[in-house]
């Protein structure tokens, strides 16, 4: 909502500048979002009266003069000589952007000397000013004129001005109008509200006689206001209709729908006028129909779209078609044109509802189904006919009817509402008085209508819509009283309990492990391709109006977004990635799931001067991060399982399972895949189910005696069929159970020279201890022979000389 | 020469090429010629015999202690061997870079957050959470927003394509209905959380973003209360010179509802005086008869703010997209 700072000047009175206007207004809750200075006419140009004149002591043709500006006096230099003492003049005050013909660029007035006299603004001619050609000397103002006022002032000309562009909450319908601003000052400024006063002048004839007005559906139109002006001149606007539009956003269109749009800047309410002899008429004159549309009935708007409507849309029509969309906008077959003699002028009161989704629905929205959609003032209806005929009147002559046929089936049902003084304190910390409260609502014209020592009720004037219970009129106490005048007190309370407060943490807990094994901590969209979101499940969830196709599914994975991520880097050639995300899940049919993903590629180490390791990531880089952090965040026993197929994400996976629960996967992206991601070198992928490792951590942690006494180690080199797996030598070693043995570590697997095709040779370290005595050869040797021979036999693993 | 004689200028001769060996083989020499078995010394004390009685003891005490220093001689300089022999050949090039360590990052959003996080449990806020796939009830109905509230255009919502047509939730508020509904009053709690809404995707905007929810239910809460703790958090945030202003506005799940403004060195570099920061407001007494709280005995408020927008005003960070595209050129700045 636009507005100005004269206009608001002209239905209240304050002192303030247009800075600290915007300041007051911004701390009542309109802020300010936009703030603009119009330059007028003859801005700078002020009404001066010349003191002393003199000789210029180094020029003949200079005169040196003291001249009054209304607040100093100045020296300034003149090369005229047509005045005296005592003489008015048109003054330009030093940074006066002096008036030039049409095209010319303007030219900035400075203070400067003039052989060697200060000069601080210059008096003008009549040539200088754009008014006459007379450039001889300068323009002598008659003695009457005012030392100080502005030049343009003097000459009965609008000013410079301050369009002020407000962002008015959805609540505050009342404030989309001027004057409803112009209350709220004047509360502040203590100042009356100076609604315009409005003196109709009617003609014999009477309103009823020339229209008719039935409302077939009151819940969607309780009131409906008809007035008639006869014999219009419809043309352009007056000059200072035109620039209050203008300066408002609003084009001028001609002066009667002038007059109606800027009566709706003034009050809020919108008004539409017809071309009263475009209705059609039934015994003898034009009736007004409100009722809802036909279905599928075609109306076309006064922005010649064609629409269809159903019966959820109001339409205001005469006997035998639409002439408006009701509240929102008017109808091209009865506009005001030129040839327009009698306006029909609608004033009306619509349900916000129903406008609301008539505005969306036919995706028209207008100053009046903005409002409208937010509430007018039932109250004012027929005022606001009258504002707006008078001025139609005023601008485009005609006669206006007598009286208004004011269609108001049901009365007006004010709300009531009681103000408990102590609330006012305990809600917001302070203590007023019961004196102040009172004040600050009759300011805003609520009505006391009962009051005790302790409580008082008001009746709510019909524009305060979003007034419905106490609370809101505290509100409007803390509003008026002003915040800063609220001490901050300092924080105490009870301390907050919530069962996910502990969990916060433990994922923080996981995020710092995570950094700590070198990972980048990533964060995707949640919004992903539906595509991608395929490639790891086929219950992703589906928005119903996407913004794009690169967004139309919720992740089910975060793996499709780390793979976004290692693009956006690998096509800036950050080619050595370790990114990991913690976040959110979601797939049809299951709960939305934390989840944990990591992603690696390209070189293994950070690139270091002193040596080539130019090694690459690989699948045991990954999964050596994984189990790192499983180990450090309490998941163990955690089975590696091989899948047997590649997936349409994985070259080669398995899965990670705790029993028989499937807690993730790792493996290697297809390379295929990799390259539509932008990535040459090989990429790695885990994804865990977060939730389960927060479920099956162990967090217990118990101290365990260091060793005192020394261990004694066994290598077994072996060579088995390549599909004996680690797991199967571990579990081997598990059921063997030798005595003492306190550790088993691989440390070579083999293929080549001296191992059979199809066969590896695995090497391992066993390591025994006892925790009270030093362990003997023989003893060692006796276990550790039983479990080569176990190796031997449950494997077929050939033992070779170490 | 008697033996004794002979004691004193053998000494000084196995002292001087002790000192002069600079290096492990001819000190090994040294120690052989004069002190191993084979010895100078040891010959000596093979000469005791020849000794008259009165004379041996006084011979054997002076070879002992001779050879006494000649060990300690040979101590000291094999360590001065050994210490030379590890000097470096070349000097060490201090200024060249180090072996890099892999070292992971937090994003800048979760250190944000973290950081929001901290000065909330300073003051005893639990941190709470919620669902992201909300339905209308939580993130609007029970807000006091209902379906025909002009207050929904300004959050253009997703929706899913699913029967019960559930959205995602278009701030962290939905979670003050869940919070409530479960526990009952006092309630002091914090939110962060993902957010949706139908916005493309612009340096300011990204449909997935960040916020913030602060709510605390106590009997007597007051507006000074709130002010208290915003300021308190604010300062925390964005510094202890940080102001803070508040500006009557509207949301319609509070009232008085406020927003935030802040004024520090940040504003003033960016040419302003203050810059909107959050939005707040106590409790809508609507919402607590809504969650089963008796708005007579409890008060409360609550405000909330975009994580994102902290970030970039502390960073500088000009596009929020950037937090969304974890290019590691970024994330390594934080």
């Amino acid at each position: 909502m636009k507005t100005t700072y004269n206009w608001l000047r002209e239905y209240v009175d304050f002192d303030w500048l247009p800075e600290e206007l915007s300041e007051r207004l911004t701390m009542l809750g309109v802020e300010v979002e936009g703030i603009e200075q119009v330059g007028g006419a003859f801005e700078g140009i002020v009404v001066g009266q010349v003191i002393t004149r003199d000789q210029h002591p180094n020029a003949d043709r200079l005169t040196l003069c003291k001249v009054n500006d209304g607040n100093n006096e100045r020296q300034i230099v003149c090369g005229a000589t047509n005045f005296k003492a005592g003489d008015k003049v048109a003054l330009a005050l030093p940074g006066t952007s002096m008036p030039v013909p049409e095209g010319e660029k303007p030219f900035v007035l400075k203070a400067g000397k003039i052989r060697g006299e200060k000069s601080a603004g210059m008096m003008c001619s009549g040539k200088e000013l754009q008014l006459s050609e007379d450039h001889e000397g300068i323009l002598i103002l008659p003695e009457e004129a005012i030392v100080g006022q502005s030049f343009a002032e003097h000459r009965g000309m609008a000013g410079g001005d301050v369009v002020y562009d407000l962002e008015v909450t959805p609540n505050r319908p009342d404030l989309n109008g001027v004057i409803g601003l112009a209350r709220e000052i004047a509360v502040l400024a203590g100042n009356s509200l100076k609604k315009p006063e409005v003196n109709l002048f009617e003609s014999e004839t009477l309103a009823e006689d020339l229209v008719t007005v039935r409302i077939e559906d009151t819940d969607l139109c309780p009131r409906y206001n008809a007035r008639v002006i006869c014999g219009v001149k419809v043309g352009p606007s007056p000059e200072w209709l035109r620039n209050r539009l203008e300066l408002v956003g609003m084009r001028s269109i001609n002066n009667v729908v002038d007059v109606t749009n800027f009566v709706l800047m003034e009050t809020g309410q919108p008004l539409h006028a017809f071309d009263l002899h475009l209705l059609a008429k039934s015994e003898g004159k034009p009736t007004v129909v409100v009722r809802r549309a036909k279905a599928g009935e075609k109306f076309t708007t006064l922005d010649e779209q064609e629409h269809e409507l159903s019966t959820e849309n109001l339409l205001i029509a005469d006997e035998e078609k639409g002439i408006a969309l009701a509240g929102v906008m008017g109808g091209l077959n009865t506009e005001i044109n030129e040839s327009t003699q009698d306006v029909l002028l609608e004033s009306a009161y619509f349900n916000p509802v129903n406008i609301r989704a008539t505005s969306k629905a036919t995706r028209l929205h207008t100053d009046a189904s903005y409002r409208f959609e937010r509430g007018a003032d039932i109250g004012a209806t027929d005022w606001v006919s009258q504002r707006a005929a008078q001025l139609i009147v005023e601008v485009a002559e005609g006669e206006l009817a007598t009286g208004a046929v004011d269609a108001f089936p049901g009365a007006v049902k004010q709300t009531e509402i009681t103000l408990r003084h102590h609330k006012v304190n305990e809600l917001l910390g302070i203590s007023l008085r019961a004196e102040e409260n009172l004040g600050y609502l009759k300011g805003l014209e609520l009505e006391e209508i009962d009051t005790s020592d302790n409580d008082a009720t008001f009746r709510v004037p019909t524009w305060r819509v979003d007034l419905k219970r106490e609370t809101d009129l505290i509100e409007e106490v803390c509003r008026l009283h002003g915040l800063d005048k609220i001490p901050a007190a300092p924080p105490r309370g009870v301390l907050g309990e919530n069962s996910f407060d502990s969990v916060h943490d433990e994922l923080a807990e996981a995020r710092s492990i995570l950094t700590g094994l070198g990972l980048d901590e990533a964060q995707g969209q949640t919004l992903i391709n539906g595509e991608a979101a395929r490639l790891v499940a086929d219950n992703a969830i589906v928005l119903e109006h996407p913004l794009s196709s690169e967004m139309d599914v919720l992740r089910p994975s975060l793996l499709p977004g780390l793979l976004d991520s290692a693009c956006n880097n690998l096509t800036r050639r950050n080619e050595d990635l370790g990114l990991f995300e913690i976040g959110r899940t979601f797939a049809a049919g299951e709960p939305e799931t934390r989840r944990l993903a990591m992603l690696l590629s390209g070189a293994q180490q950070p690139m270091y001067w002193g040596d080539t390791n130019d090694a690459q990531s690989c699948l045991a880089d990954l999964k050596g991060l994984l189990e790192g952090f499983l180990e450090r965040f309490g998941v163990f026993g955690v089975d590696y399982e091989r899948r047997a197929e590649s997936t349409a994400l994985y070259l080669e996976s398995a899965e990670l399972k705790l029993g028989k629960q499937v807690i993730g996967k790792i493996g290697q992206l297809l390379p295929l895949l990799g390259r539509e991601y932008e990535c040459r070198d090989a990429v790695f992928l885990a994804e865990l189910n977060m939730d389960v490792l927060l479920q099956r951590r162990t967090r217990a942690k118990s101290f365990k005696a260091l060793p005192q006494f020394p261990a004694i180690v066994r290598d077994v080199a072996m060579i088995v069929e390549d599909s004996v797996t680690h797991a199967c030598v571990l579990g081997v070693v598990k059921k063997a159970k030798p005595a003492n043995l306190v550790a088993t570590r691989l440390f070579d697997v083999f293929r080549g020279k001296n191992v059979p095709e199809g066969q590896k040779s695995m090497a391992y370290t066993f390591v025994y201890r006892n925790v009270d005595r030093t362990l003997t050869d023989d003893e060692v040797n006796n276990e550790h022979g039983k479990l080569v021979a176990a190796l031997s036999e449950s494997l077929a693993a050939v033992i070779r000389d170490t | 020469m008697s033996l004794l004689d002979e004691i004193e200028p053998m000494k000084a001769e196995a002292l001087a090429e002790l000192f002069a060996a600079t290096d492990q083989s001819t000190l090994d020499r040294a120690k052989g010629a004069w002190v191993g078995p084979k010895g100078k010394f040891t010959g000596l004390m093979k000469q005791l015999g020849s000794l008259s009685r009165e004379d041996r003891p006084l011979a054997g005490k002076a070879i002992n202690q001779a050879k006494g220093e000649l060990e300690q001689a040979l101590a000291k300089a094999r360590e001065r061997i050994e210490s030379s022999a590890a000097a470096p050949t070349v000097a060490t090039d201090f200024t060249v870079p180090g072996r890099p360590r892999r070292l992971g990052r937090l994003h800048p959003l979760t250190q944000v957050t973290e950081d929001i996080v901290k000065s909330f449990r300073k003051l005893g806020f639990a941190v709470a959470d919620g669902p992201e796939v909300e339905d209308e009830y939580h993130c609007f109905d029970a807000l006091n927003t209902p379906a025909d509230h002009p207050a929904r255009d300004a959050q253009d919502t997703f929706y899913l394509d699913t029967p019960e047509r559930p959205l995602l939730r278009t701030h962290t508020s939905s979670v003050q209905i869940r919070v409530m509904k479960e526990q009952s009053p006092p309630v002091r709690i914090i939110v962060p959380g993902r957010v949706y809404r139908r916005d493309t995707a612009d340096a300011t905007h990204n449909p997935t973003f960040q916020q913030v929810e602060g709510l605390y239910v106590d009997k007597e809460v007051s507006v000074a209360d709130l002010k208290g703790t915003v300021e308190f958090v604010f300062r925390e945030l964005m510094g202890p010179k940080t102001q803070i202003r508040f500006r009557p506005h509207y949301f319609s799940y509070t009232e008085p509802s406020f927003e935030i403004d802040f004024a520090n060195s940040l504003t003033r570099k960016m040419g302003k005086d203050w810059l909107e920061i959050a939005g707040c407001g106590m409790v809508h007494p609507a919402v607590f008869e809504e969650v089963g709280y008796d708005p007579e005995q409890w008060s409360g408020w609550a405000f909330g703010f975009g994580i994102e927008r902290i970030a970039m005003l502390r960073y500088g960070i000009n596009d929020i997209r950037l937090f969304y595209e974890n290019d590691v050129r970024f994330l390594e700045q934080f």
